[in-house]
């Protein structure tokens, strides 16, 4: 289990700077974001901004072209992606990648495979020790299934599953391995809304065991609900920042998500209301 | 009284029951099948952590077996050594094999792996041929020594029957321990969905590898045991055509099952033969009758036939409710 | 210099047998995302039905047995991609898939064996003699294939860019749902394909036959060093397989006046891992 945190002063996650060329398309320009402790840190923006190659470049599934990320004060830039996760830092895809072929129970104790030290020519051999080291993988993947509440579902083949469930457990595989931070990457997208209500709560009570989050969304819903502290993206910069209530008031976001027409319609109800007023 | 048959229960029968099996058999070539068959399984079972489990296609597992084979066959007709001591010389290569063949797999995958697979098998058999001074050549290894404890030597079928089912047991266990554990489980997901396995904090390039080297030790170490058996090995038998049918003991036993591994080995050595009445025309029905297996019972025939069970159970099960029931 | 002529253009000779090779599995890839393995057997079936049934056994002329071959080679072709390319490309393993073209490639053989006879054999006056240019003397084989297998390339781009049949074979071979949905036959189409590679396949058998005698095994090494030369040239990528075939056939060809003779075939597989390792897109394709 996490300890809560209360502090929210020190930086958890910071990117400085960071920039990511494709061969002549810029994906992302030149973006910084701090992120403090125990926060849920919410990016959203337009397709194509250029959100889920930022968690590409934080997790280094894709090499920075420059600039630096740091995670509790370490630089981790460049970094293989599977150290990173072991620094604490654990994600979620936006296509879901799950084991079909597995029950779920064992897709969240894949989750957990580094808890488990025993070499493989030991464990033919140490029946008793590896039976032991399973025993204790199989009860804490257990323990995450009953925090996210799919306990009951642990043995069916995650294929056999509902979309939004599969979505779910991939927070519960995140989790095995006690990570400071998880990426979610569009955790509602294709999720009914009793299945987003689930999600809210199952984010926002492991919020409450300590976890942070930075999250990728698009539905604003979720957005404006749970998170802290909002970054806006657009053709790969950061157009805003700030609280939920400055992000959703703020025009050049309206701008950007709504299209200008929008705002030039509603100057035009406006003159129009004054007109007829007059 | 129900009891719960546990899988120790099952080794232990099967065990009893392939001891008593010679017991049976007259014919010194129906022994040698058998042999072929344990030779065989260990093969598979290693072939299975990378294609059953990992997902990566291998065709050149007859490279591996040849390696196996000529390193413990030519370690002991230049040091005059046990061939013990040969078969631990097939393990250090089968440990190489892995490394091998495990890093090229990180790079190239699907198509590609399968035609780097074929490459790597099609080189070892040409260079073994094309190597007189060191290999023999096209003429082969002949007068490879049998295995012996001091000086009581494993010539008959029989014989050697008892040693290799040894063998069988404790490569059997091992894969069994490896599989059923949370490699087995790891190996899967790197089927499934590798890029996941990474956020977990897995490094996949060494899992990779080790599911290489762990099958490379099988291949290997069966290799050795087909050398010492045969007491002749040239580099023809090592073809394409034995790594294709290795796959299809693999498949027919059901990709990733490790006690399908026996099934398939037995089924794929052992049909032919008996389709030996059909005279000129046992080859094309055996071929046709895996080609229809691949595309009607792509779990391996063990899991068509439990599934028939299941539907036949069921029906059963629903009549017996009609008529009993209300 | 005179040897290293020769060595060349017999090199070029056999790299067009071996582009010829990579054209028609590369076909039959790009339709279907099968790589058939079975690809050698229809070759030789393509040889064993000019050679044993038109001209041994009927003894009828040479043209009117090559026409008669294309046509059952291209019912053949149809036959084999609706019976069992279709079923296995819609399996959830590529494993499946080459499994099963191994099997109808071992079924082939079976066949040829059973109808025709395992003893090898070879027919006369056909391709035969040498023709002189300047000093050289080049074997008349050797100069029908490269023209033979150029007009094929011909007839193929035109067939592909100017026949509404062809330009349908690129649409399903970008994508076989939007081709569907432009009201494409998928599978007729997938059909035709595989027809239009057995042909090219014949055509293969019938080069050959000078080359090597008629037997179950004969196009074996031409069929896999054929896959090596669609690697090296560019997957999936028709003038790749031409490069690359090319490239093979001149390189394994020099390669004999510098290193022994018997380590000729290596050098095809050793080209093929190395391409793999370090540049799997090959010379024309485009880097993943």
């Amino acid at each position: 289990m996490r300890k809560v945190v209360n502090k929210r002063m020190e930086s958890l996650l910071r990117v400085t700077e960071i920039t990511k060329k494709f061969q002549g398309l810029v994906a992302v320009d030149n973006v910084s974001i701090d992120m403090k402790e125990h926060t849920i840190h919410a990016l959203i923006g337009p397709n194509g901004a250029g959100k889920t190659t930022m968690v590409n470049l934080i997790t280094g599934v894709l090499p920075l072209t420059s600039g630096k990320v740091e995670f509790e004060g370490r630089d981790i830039t460049g970094m293989a992606t599977h150290n990173i996760a072991r620094q604490g830092i654990g994600r979620t895809f936006q296509n879901i990648k799950v084991f079909p072929t597995m029950t779920l129970l064992e897709n969240v104790m894949v989750g957990g495979h580094e808890q488990a030290p025993m070499g493989m020519v030991k464990g033919i051999f140490d029946i008793k020790g590896s039976r032991k080291e399973e025993r204790r993988l199989k009860e804490k993947a257990e323990a995450v299934l009953t925090r996210i509440g799919m306990y009951d579902l642990r043995n069916h083949l995650m294929k056999n599953l509902p979309y939004g469930r599969q979505k779910i457990s991939e927070i519960g595989r995140a989790m095995m391995n006690d990570p400071q931070l998880i990426l979610l990457d569009e955790p509602a997208a294709g999720l009914n809304p009793s299945e987003r209500a689930e999600l809210v709560e199952v984010i926002y009570k492991a919020y409450e065991d300590g976890y942070s989050f930075f999250m990728i969304e698009h539905n604003m819903d979720v957005v404006m609900k749970i998170s802290d502290y909002i970054t806006v993206l657009s053709f790969g910069r950061m157009i805003a920042e700030g609280t939920p209530g400055e992000v959703q008031s703020n025009e050049e976001v309206i701008r950007a998500y709504l299209g200008s027409r929008y705002v030039e319609q509603d100057k035009r109800r406006d003159s129009y209301v004054k007109s007829e007023w007059n | 009284m129900k009891i719960k048959l546990k899988p120790l229960h099952y080794a232990i029968a099967t065990l009893a029951l392939a001891a008593f099996l010679p017991f049976f058999i007259t014919n010194d070539y129906y022994m040698m099948l058998l042999n072929r068959v344990l030779i065989n399984i260990i093969v598979v079972l290693g072939l299975n952590f990378i294609t059953g489990l990992t997902g990566q296609m291998n065709l050149g597992t007859a490279g591996i077996f040849a390696l196996g084979a000529y390193s413990s066959a030519l370690f002991t007709k230049y040091t005059n050594l046990s061939p013990w001591l040969g078969l631990v010389t097939a393990i250090i290569m089968g440990v190489l094999i892995g490394r091998g063949l495990g890093y090229p797999s990180l790079r190239v995958k699907g198509v590609y792996l399968s035609l780097t697979t074929i490459g790597f098998g099609e080189v070892v058999r040409l260079l073994i041929a094309n190597t007189p001074k060191l290999t023999g050549g096209t003429q082969g290894v002949r007068n490879i020594r049998p295995y012996h404890i001091g000086s009581y030597q494993f010539q008959t079928q029989k014989e050697m029957y008892y040693l290799f089912l040894v063998f069988t047991a404790i490569a059997f266990f091992c894969a069994w321990r490896i599989a059923c554990s949370k490699w087995g489980r790891i190996f899967k997901s790197l089927r499934d969905n590798a890029e996941a396995v990474e956020m977990s904090g897995v490094d996949i390039a060494s899992c990779k590898i080790k599911a290489f080297t762990v099958a490379s030790i099988f291949g290997t170490v069966a290799g050795a045991m087909y050398a010492h058996y045969m007491g002749y090995i040239n580099p023809s038998t090592f073809n394409l055509d034995l790594s294709t049918n290795y796959v299809i003991m693999l498949m027919v036993g059901g990709l990733g099952s490790v006690t399908g591994t026996i099934f398939g080995s037995a089924v794929v050595t052992i049909l032919p033969e008996m389709l030996r009445f059909l005279g000129n025309y046992y080859q094309i029905v055996f071929c046709s009758i895996i080609l229809l297996g691949a595309i009607f019972f792509p779990d391996g025939w063990v899991s068509a036939v439990t599934v028939l069970f299941k539907k036949v159970y069921q029906r059963a099960a629903k009549g017996h409710y009609a008529e009993g029931g209300e | 210099m005179g040897t290293i002529l020769q060595l060349l253009i017999s090199g070029i000779a056999m790299g067009f047998i071996y582009a010829l090779v990579a054209i028609e599995y590369t076909l039959i890839w790009n339709s279907t995302g099968l790589l058939n393995f079975s690809h050698d057997k229809i070759i030789t079936v393509g040889a064993y039905i000019f050679a044993a049934t038109f001209i041994v056994k009927m003894n009828m002329n040479k043209p009117l047995a090559i026409v008669l071959t294309f046509m059952l080679m291209g019912i053949l072709g149809a036959v084999i991609a609706s019976g069992i390319f279709n079923p296995l490309r819609h399996m959830r393993s590529n494993i499946f898939a080459v499994m099963g073209t191994m099997m109808l490639g071992r079924i082939l053989a079976e066949a040829i064996r059973l109808i025709f006879g395992p003893v090898p054999f070879t027919i006369d006056n056909w391709l035969s003699g040498t023709i002189r240019i300047g000093t050289l003397m080049v074997t008349k084989a050797n100069v029908i294939i490269c023209v033979v297998a150029i007009l094929v390339v011909i007839a193929l781009q035109l067939f592909m860019n100017f026949t509404k049949v062809g330009k349908a074979m690129r649409c399903v071979a970008q994508n076989k749902k939007a081709a569907a949905l432009m009201g494409i036959n998928v599978a007729q189409n997938i059909c035709i394909t595989t027809a239009i590679s057995a042909i090219i396949c014949s055509v293969i058998g019938m080069l050959i036959i000078p080359l090597f005698n008629i037997s179950t095994t004969m196009a074996a090494s031409i069929g896999l060093k054929g896959f090596s030369a669609g690697v090296i040239g560019g997957f999936g990528y028709l003038p790749g397989a031409i490069l690359g075939g090319l490239f093979i056939g001149v390189v394994e060809n020099l390669a004999v006046a510098v290193l022994p003779a018997v380590y000729k075939d290596i050098v095809s597989f050793v080209l093929l891992i190395i391409f793999l390792l370090v540049r799997p897109s090959g010379f024309l394709g485009k880097k993943a």
